[in-house]
Formats: C-alpha cells, sequence, structure tokens
C-alpha cells in the first residue's frame, strides 16, 4: 500500500517537472516578455495619438537599446536571460518635426504601428494558446 | 503589465478633443455675434492643449489635456451697413473675426484626432480579449 503511495507520489512529482520546464522554456519565457513588449509600445502610441495637437510634444517609443537588447538575448536563447529584461521606453527626439509647433509626432505612421503591434500581439497570445493546448493534450490524452 | 493602463491616456485625450469641437462649435454658432454678453462683438475663442506625465500608464508617457481657452483678440472685418441695428454713427458695424473656413479646418482635425483615439481605445480592447483567451 505504502508502494504504491510513493509511485503515485512520484508520477506526480515527474508531472510537476514536466508542467514547470514548460512554462520556463525559453520560447514561453520570450513570448511572455514580448507580449509585455507589444503592451508598452501600444501605451507609448496611445501617448503619441492622445498628443497629436500638442505643441512641442516629441514623440515616446520603445528604447533602440532595449530592442537590440531584448534581441540579442532572445537569440543567445538564455530563459532567464530573457526575463531578467524590463521593456523600458524614451522620448525620440531624432524624427524630424515637419510642422511649426516642433512636435514630431506622424499620425499615419502612428496608427500604422498600433496596427502591426495588435496583429503582433494577436500571433503572440495563438502561440502562448498553443503551448498550453499541447500541456492539455499531454494531460487529457483527448485531442478536442 | 497592463495593457488597459492606456486607456486613461486615450480618456484624457477623448476629453481634450470634444472640448476642442465644442469650441469650435461656439465659435462658428457666434460668427455673426455683433453684441456678445459684454456688449462688444464675439472673440473667437481658441484652446491650446499641454501634455501631462501619466506615471501610472508607464515612464515617459503623457497624458493630454486642455491648458488654456482663450480669446483672440485680433479685431475682426469693419462692414459699412448702416441699417443694423449695432452700426455706429458712421453706419460701420465692428464683425466677430470668426472665419468660418479656418473653423471648420478646425473642427475636422479635431474630429478626425477623435477617431484616431477611439481606434487607439478599439485596439487595446481586442489584445485585451486576446490576452483573456489564452489557453482556450
Amino acid at each position: 500500500m505504502e508502494l504504491i503511495e510513493t509511485g503515485t507520489a512520484f508520477a506526480l512529482h515527474s508531472i510537476m517537472e514536466l508542467v514547470a520546464s514548460l512554462f520556463s522554456s525559453d520560447n514561453y519565457t520570450a513570448v511572455k516578455k514580448m507580449m509585455d513588449v507589444a503592451a508598452l509600445r501600444h501605451a507609448s502610441i496611445a501617448s503619441n495619438i492622445a498628443n497629436v495637437s500638442t505643441p512641442g510634444y516629441k514623440r515616446v517609443d520603445l528604447s533602440k537599446t532595449f530592442e537590440d537588447e531584448l534581441r540579442g538575448r532572445i537569440e543567445r536563447g538564455n530563459a532567464r536571460d530573457i526575463s531578467d529584461i524590463t521593456p523600458r521606453t524614451e522620448v525620440d527626439n531624432l524624427a524630424p518635426s515637419t510642422r511649426a509647433d516642433g512636435n514630431n509626432v506622424q499620425l499615419d505612421s502612428e496608427m500604422l504601428s498600433m496596427t502591426t503591434n495588435t496583429s503582433n500581439f494577436e500571433a503572440l497570445t495563438q502561440f502562448a494558446s498553443g503551448s498550453l493546448k499541447q500541456l492539455r493534450v499531454a494531460i487529457t490524452g483527448r485531442t478536442a | 503589465m497592463n495593457i488597459l493602463s492606456a486607456t486613461s491616456i486615450t480618456g484624457k485625450a477623448l476629453d481634450a478633443e470634444k472640448t476642442r469641437v465644442d469650441i469650435t462649435s461656439q465659435n462658428i454658432a457666434n460668427a455673426n455675434t455683433t453684441k456678445g454678453i459684454d456688449g462688444k462683438p464675439y472673440q473667437r475663442r481658441v484652446v491650446a492643449f499641454e501634455s501631462i506625465l501619466d506615471e501610472i500608464a508607464g515612464q515617459n508617457m503623457q497624458g493630454v489635456r486642455v491648458s488654456e481657452i482663450s480669446s483672440d483678440k485680433t479685431p475682426g472685418e469693419i462692414v459699412h451697413n448702416p441699417q443694423h441695428p449695432h452700426a455706429d454713427k458712421d453706419g460701420n458695424v465692428q464683425m466677430p473675426n470668426v472665419n468660418i473656413a479656418f473653423e471648420m479646418v478646425d473642427m475636422l482635425t479635431a474630429s478626425r484626432s477623435y477617431e484616431a483615439n477611439l481606434s487607439v481605445v478599439r485596439n487595446a480592447r481586442q489584445m485585451a480579449a486576446q490576452a483573456m483567451s489564452i489557453g482556450r
């Protein structure tokens, strides 16, 4: 009787490890981070569109150094490395201003990057969903 | 990370753009008001926006608000119309300084900006709905 219980506990433990390894895999961690990034990008686009008529406003964007850093870490493929990085934004003073009031927001390009960003986010949620569905199939043994 | 945090920024922007449309409509409505409540011809109102830091939405994020609604002091046209009840002794009427074409352009710009902000809300909602359906 005790032997069976020990066996069940062992099986349970290996299942927990399997689940934990799935949730800490490189891809899953990268997807989580990239969803954070997409949410932050959406907030900066919202700020830019909100201030399209504010004189002197300079557009906000994800920090270029952050994007390079994230890309580098994802290429190196170390899950802990990826989850350690915090998304950050910066004020984009370099974008040329075509207006007399110094505002450098281009409404059309902001709208375009907003649409792109939303589609990106959708792709990321699909991936996250996919991993969870795979796990469910593994647990239940049913595909439907 | 909160997807809907950006809606606080957008909400402020919708508010500000709405004020701009309201003021424009007031200007157009008073395009021919030669005697306002102060007894003088109507002076067009101008809305000025300013950005405000919104730390809740994130670092560097800026909301917007109406900083000032001021009167445009430029004198309006003087029209010779002796039949007008508000004409001076020479028969001249001081008209308001409202330019309908200018106001229409301002109104269109404001309503387009309003639409752009609405579509930001739509996208945020879509993203939130997708995030909530993860695993389904």
